[in-house]
């Protein structure tokens, strides 16, 4: 047996730690969680949280891989096929994250255990539904004392929600650049003073300012512990979720939202795309999961989905992949929504830049879907075909790309708007830079249409 | 001092807020109260919006 790794990011918590070994991942409970441990498993919370989808299911294990003595038992929790960053979620999946969060400590609640952190990278996506995935976030419930994880909610969860909703504009960039949440004292700041009308936003993120800033000042590290009643408790959390259920951020039609409803008004494109990448995907062996980079609102996702695949469906466009997170909340499919600028994914963060995986050290996809996208690199990004080249080597060791040639109505649009020329930006040249890398498997021209699409082996 | 197994930091301040919190909606749950209480005069009452995310 090979000696186990601890995963980076989990060092926090005394309760137990993540560890991965051949190849899969396993939690460690220790002894000193054990009375809260058997108070999960023993109460039916767990029981009653797994029923409803909200934690990720476990198998406990009869043996002790790590061999610490610490170790009071180890579980294997249900695997997921991709684990996504906050900062990757669109507003709607940060907003059902969050509630999510406030419904688990409700129920939590009634078994006399509470929350005791209340972070995002807590939480998964599966099968476009939130998941709690940690199964030592809960502690006793003494039903006198205050949610030691509010602080954590408000700047996890809520700060980011508000800021988004008052200013319509969609800022998961915020949650990268503050990892650890938005400081409430940089939220109110931020916030118009319309906010200060709604008394939950008030009381949350104003008045919280307010009172950590003397607190601070008046280095009143502990306040003196008062008796807080459970039902105090409960309406706090009513309030959470009342200022959590206000926010939403406006739809409004972004340059790429309508994409593929005005693609399919042109006459029976879409449905021959559609059944020549279905015949090209299952021509490639082996594949169970794919990444549609550049997804849009998830077609040829959903489309793979259907067909049994996990799919990570990616795009920079924050509506699109709004709008895919809510048709997959009705449809369960397995597809995985992500914002992500190709140009500039997701790259790795935390202690020694290890704790948070990139993205690319995360895609473990046996097929890259790259439809309608090479130009948007290459021109709108001027990024030259060989260096898009080797980033699907990267990521993938099977590509299905679409060359959208120079005469495409799209990229005409697209060089419109530029000053220079592109004189590689050619079939020829397509052929020419991607050869480097893969072998052509396939090439089939799209009908209706002058695009390409290849079917590409990595080298 | 409740003893937990914790490793976040509460914030300082965090538990005073609360403790406002509370006492604020604790008034402004008694106003609504009246409110549903006049209300159900004239309607049946509401079923609780409260709905998983899901």
């Amino acid at each position: 047996m090979s000696p186990f790794q601890y995963h980076p990011a989990s060092y926090r918590d005394p309760a137990g730690f993540v560890f991965e070994l051949d190849g899969k991942l396993y939690r460690q409970v220790n002894t000193v969680y054990r009375t809260q441990y058997a108070q999960l498993m023993q109460s039916g919370c767990y029981d009653q949280l797994v029923n409803k989808g909200w934690l990720l299911p476990h198998t406990a294990l009869n043996n002790n891989p790590t061999g610490q003595p610490e170790a009071l038992c180890t579980i294997e929790p249900d695997r997921l096929f991709f684990i996504s960053h906050p900062g990757e979620w669109s507003f709607d999946m940060l907003r059902d994250a969050a509630l999510l969060t406030l419904f688990i400590l409700r129920e939590s609640l009634k078994h006399e255990l509470i929350l005791k952190d209340a972070t995002p990278f807590n939480i998964q996506f599966r099968n476009g539904k939130p998941v709690l995935i940690d199964t030592l976030s809960f502690e006793h419930y003494h039903g006198n004392e205050p949610w030691v994880a509010y602080r954590q909610f408000c700047e996890q969860f809520l700060a980011p929600l508000v800021l988004m909703h008052y200013t319509g504009q969609s800022l998961q960039q915020l949650l990268l650049a503050y990892p650890e949440g938005i400081p409430v004292a940089t939220a109110a700041a931020l916030l118009p003073r319309r906010s200060r009308w709604s008394l939950h936003i008030n009381l949350h993120i104003h008045l919280h300012a307010r009172v950590s800033k003397r607190a601070t000042q008046a280095t009143e590290q502990q306040t003196p512990q008062r008796a807080f009643s459970r039902t105090q408790l409960l309406n706090l959390i009513s309030s959470l979720e009342s200022a959590v259920h206000r926010c939403h951020l406006k739809e409004d039609s972004t340059a790429w939202s309508d994409y593929y409803t005005e693609a399919a008004t042109r006459d029976g494109y879409l449905v021959a795309k559609k059944e020549l990448v279905g015949k090209m995907i299952a021509a490639v062996p082996n594949v169970h999961t794919i990444a549609d980079l550049g997804a849009n609102d998830g077609l040829f996702a959903r489309m793979a989905a259907e067909n049994g695949k996990q799919v990570i469906a990616a795009d920079q466009d924050a509506a699109c992949i709004n709008r895919l997170y809510k048709a997959l909340k009705k449809e369960a499919l397995p597809v995985q929504p992500l914002i992500l600028d190709l140009a500039a994914p997701t790259p790795a963060t935390g202690f020694r830049n290890k704790e948070r995986a990139s993205f690319i050290s995360r895609c473990h996809a046996d097929l890259v879907l790259a439809l309608a996208l090479v130009h948007h690199l290459a021109i709108g990004r001027n990024i030259p075909l060989p260096m898009v080249a080797a980033f699907f080597r990267d990521v993938s060791p099977w590509l299905l790309i679409e060359f959208v040639p120079a005469e495409d109505e799209k990229t005409k649009v697209l060089l419109t708007a530029k000053q220079r020329a592109y004189p590689d930006y050619t079939e020829a040249g397509f052929e020419r830079a991607f050869g480097a890398d893969f072998s052509i498997e396939q090439k089939n021209p799209v009908p209706h249409s002058n695009r390409i699409l290849y079917l590409l082996k990595r080298k | 001092m409740v003893q937990y197994l914790l490793y976040i930091d509460p914030g300082s301040g965090s538990y005073l807020v609360q403790i406002i919190a509370a006492a604020v909606l604790g008034v402004a749950m008694f106003f609504k109260n009246i409110k549903l209480y006049i209300k159900s005069f004239f309607h049946r009452p509401k079923k609780d919006k409260d709905t998983p995310p899901s």
